[in-house]
Parts: structure tokens; sequence; C-alpha cells
């Protein structure tokens, strides 16, 4: 089990920071992401744009659309984080069809701290938007005996947000490298091709699940007020994996 | 599986460093541009509806003005309509009024040609029955007639009055002395001194001149003055045939 392939393993150390193949690859993608968005958004035309920015202002547009038919009055402060995470995790778990190059997302740390962000982000919002005892007070309905239950959810899907994603990514590139030692060359390629189909589910998936979570917390006070306009508040529940 | 913190803290410090890149590198620009697409696509869309009120506006205006103008043009057509049933009735009122006229000249023109034609057929019927008279009473003339019309003058003399007779023989105050007394043929003596006896008045004895004219056919022409005394065929056929230009 000390196959660099398979365990993570810090490849150098600035102080008492392990730098590991997993930050090396998530800068990386970061340098691209940066990159990529500063080529196109450089010459925006307003009247006459070209393929790719239709192209990017499609994405985006399909983006905020999605964020805003979840949590209408607040999609432009939760977009950006539902966003990142698709895009990011879209990339992220491709990345691992290059030879050489491994997922981030295959490494537990990774999708621990995006799950840790995912929960972070849900309080924030929810304190920021309705203030700490509007939020606070969804816990105790709609009774104060299933404080605990809510406390658990919050825990078990957070946990499960994380190892859902390092899971299904890790099990993949592990069928891909178990396939190639025992078949050969060329063999895993169907793998591979359901691989790519995996990434993009589980990044919509993560996504999804976020901007749910984070919906969820926003409108909780909201939906007990006015349940018929809030359709996410059954829904957050039954996420919980 | 293991869980790296150093790992765990820098993939949170690099999604947050992530998050912050896309949203001021990708998100705000590409938002941006599409919120001034969509505002300049709003902007001609007003522009658009504006212009479709103003055309909306304008049409009904023109509508409205069209109605009105149709109804001007009614009233106009009712007015002339009148205007021309009030000229015709009067042309042709007036036109009758002219053809009564022209009828009427017309019917005053034939008759005045038929009363000229009677009256030319007339004259003609006259003249020729002057020249068959004359012709046949030129024929027909003789001492006898002569006779007969020179007792006839005489009876007449004598039947009138002296001052009537007296007034014959007076021209401007003064009394004529001579009388000529042509005749057809030659006079009797007796006839002669018949005519004399008879031209005499209140003493006055006239003093007669005879003289002879065949063309009197019968008959005599005595001039006393300025009266002229015609009792001969061919003077009353020729005031026969005068009769009919002075009934005229």
């Amino acid at each position: 089990m000390d196959n660099p392939e398979i365990m993570i393993q810090p490849l150098f150390q600035l102080g008492p920071v392990d730098i590991t193949t997993t930050v090396i690859t998530t800068w990386g993608i970061m340098g691209i992401i940066w990159l990529f968005a500063w080529l196109v958004t450089r010459r925006l035309n307003v009247d006459n744009p070209g393929r790719l920015q239709s192209a990017v202002e499609g994405i985006v547009s399909v983006i905020e659309q999605a964020v805003a038919d979840a949590a209408p009055q607040h999609a432009r402060q939760i977009m950006p984080l539902v966003g990142s995470l698709w895009l990011f995790l879209v990339i992220a778990n491709l990345c691992g069809l290059i030879p050489g190059v491994h997922s981030p997302t295959r490494d537990l740390s990774a999708t621990a701290a995006l799950a840790i962000l995912v929960f972070l982000s849900t309080h924030w919002y929810g304190i920021r938007i309705q203030g700490i005892r509007n939020y606070l007070r969804h816990y105790l309905s709609p009774s104060p005996i299933l404080l605990p239950f809510h406390l658990i959810s919050e825990v078990t899907r957070t946990v499960a947000l994380a190892v859902r994603l390092f899971g299904n990514i890790m099990s993949l590139e592990m069928a891909a490298l178990l396939i190639l030692l025992v078949a050969g060359f060329l063999a895993p390629v169907p793998i591979l091709m359901l691989h790519i189909i995996e990434a993009l589910v589980q990044a919509y998936i993560f996504g999804m699940l976020a901007l749910i979570y984070v919906a969820g917390g926003i409108q909780s006070q909201q939906s007990r007020l006015q349940p018929e306009q809030s359709p996410l508040s059954e829904g957050q529940g039954d996420s919980d994996d | 599986m293991e869980l790296s913190w150093s790992t765990f803290l820098l993939e949170i410090i690099n999604f947050l460093v992530l998050i912050w890149i896309l949203k001021h590198f990708l998100y705000k620009p590409v938002l941006a541009v599409i919120a001034k697409r969509q505002e300049g696509v709003e902007k001609t869309l007003g522009e658009a509806k504006a212009l479709h009120d103003d055309a909306d506006k304008l049409k009904q205006q023109y509508e409205a003005r069209l109605e009105h103008w149709q109804q001007e043009r009614q009233q106009a057509r009712d007015a002339l309509n009148r205007e021309l049933d009030t000229e015709r009735s009067q042309k042709l009122s007036a036109l009758r009024n002219t053809l009564e006229q022209e009828r009427e000249k017309v019917r005053v023109a034939e008759s005045r040609r038929q009363a000229d034609a009677q009256r030319k057929v007339e004259e003609s019927a006259l003249a020729q029955g002057a020249r068959f008279a004359g012709k046949l009473l030129a024929q027909v003339a003789c001492p006898e007639t002569e006779k007969r019309l020179v007792e006839l003058t005489i009876n007449e003399l004598e039947q009138l009055p002296p001052e009537r007779l007296a007034a014959f023989f007076t021209h401007n105050g003064a009394s004529s002395d001579i009388i000529t007394v042509v005749s057809a043929y030659p006079l009797a003596e007796l006839q002669r001194q018949q005519l004399q006896q008879a031209l005499s008045h209140n003493g006055w004895t006239a003093t007669l001149q005879f003289q002879q004219d065949p063309t009197l056919l019968a008959g005599l022409h005595i001039t006393m003055g300025a009266w002229v005394l015609a009792a001969n065929l061919r003077d009353e056929l020729r005031g026969f045939s005068e009769l009919t230009h002075h009934e005229q």
C-alpha cells in the first residue's frame, strides 16, 4: 500500500507544511483557470461576442440560472462558491485522465477541505442573511427534540460529501490502475470513458448538494414562514446520504 | 486514506483563492458583459415598445382623422347633392320657360308666316282678279258704259250738299276757276251741260274743260283744283288693286 500511485506522498516541505502532489496539482489547476479566465475576459465584446466568449457566457449563465432556481433572492452571493466548486471539480476530476497526473479529489484531505468549506459556507450565509437567532432557531423546529438529529445530520452530510467524492474518484483511478497492471496497454480505455462520465456526475452532485445545503440554510427560516415558496426545504433532509 | 492536515489547510486556502480568482477574473466581467447586453436588449425592447406605442397612437390618430374625413366627405357630398338638386330644378324651370318662350315665338312666327302667305295669295288673287277685270272691262267698255257712269256721277254730285261741293272748288281759301273733265269717249252736249249744272253751286258757274283719254276705258276723270274725282273704270280698277295694299 506504499505505492505512490495509490498513496499520497509529500514531494517536499515548506517548513512544517508538507507539499503533496494534490497541492501541486491544485495549484496547476488554479493557474490554468486563472490564465484561461484572463485570456477570455481581456477582450470581451458586448455587441459581437466570439465563439469562446459565447461558450463562457453560456457556462456562467447556466451556473447562475441553476443557483437562481435554488435561491432566487441570493443567487449573486452563492454563485461564486457553487460555480467555483463545479468548475474546479470538473477539471480536478478529469485531470486524472492525463498520464502521470493524479486527480486532487482522490485525496481525502482535498475533498474534506471542500466539504468543510461547504459546511462553513452553509452557516456563514445562513447567519449573514437571516441573523444568528433566526438561523439557529431552525435547529429547534419543528420540535426541540429533533435538535440532536439536526446536529448529527450536519456532521454526517459533510462527511458523506467528502467521502463520496473521494471514494468515487479514488476507486476509478485504482480500477484503471489495476486493469492496466493485469490486462496491459489500452485495456483500461473503457474504464477511462467511464471515468469521464463519473467525473462529470460527481462534480455535478457535489456542487448541487453544496448549493442545496447553502440554499437550505438561507431559506430554512423563510420556508417556515412561507413554506409554499421554498421547494428546497423538503429535499434538504433527503439529500443526506 | 490518511488525512494530511497541511494538505487539508492548503486546499482550503487554495479553494478560497480560486473563488477569488474566478469571481474577479471570470464571473464579474462576464456577468457585467451579460448585464450590459441585457441592458442594451431591454433598452432596444423599450425603444421598440415606445415605437410600437407611438405607432399605435399614430394609427389611432390616423383612424380618427380618417373617420373625421369620411364624415366631412359625406357631409360635403350631401351638401353638393342638395346644391345639385336645387340647381337642377332651377335649370329645368328656366329651360321650361325658355322652351315655352321659343314655342310661343315659333307659334307667332308660324301664324305670321301663314298670314303673309295668305296675304300674298290674296294679293295675287286680287291682282289676277284686277287684271282679269281690267281685260274683261276693256273688252266690254263702250260709250253706253260711259254714259251710265256719267249719269251715275251726275247723280252723286247732285246729291252732295252745296257746302260740300263748294269745298271741292276751294283750295287754300281760293276757288278754282277751271275744272278739267277727261272722258274715254267724247261726251254729248247734253252730258256736258248736265255736268256743268251739277258742278255749279250757290250761283257759281263752273268752267269746264273737256279732254279725251281712252285709257280710262269708260267714265270720267274730273280735276277740281286739289281735288280729283275719279269715276272711270281705269281708276276704279286701280283703286281696287290699291285697296288690298291699304287693307294690309
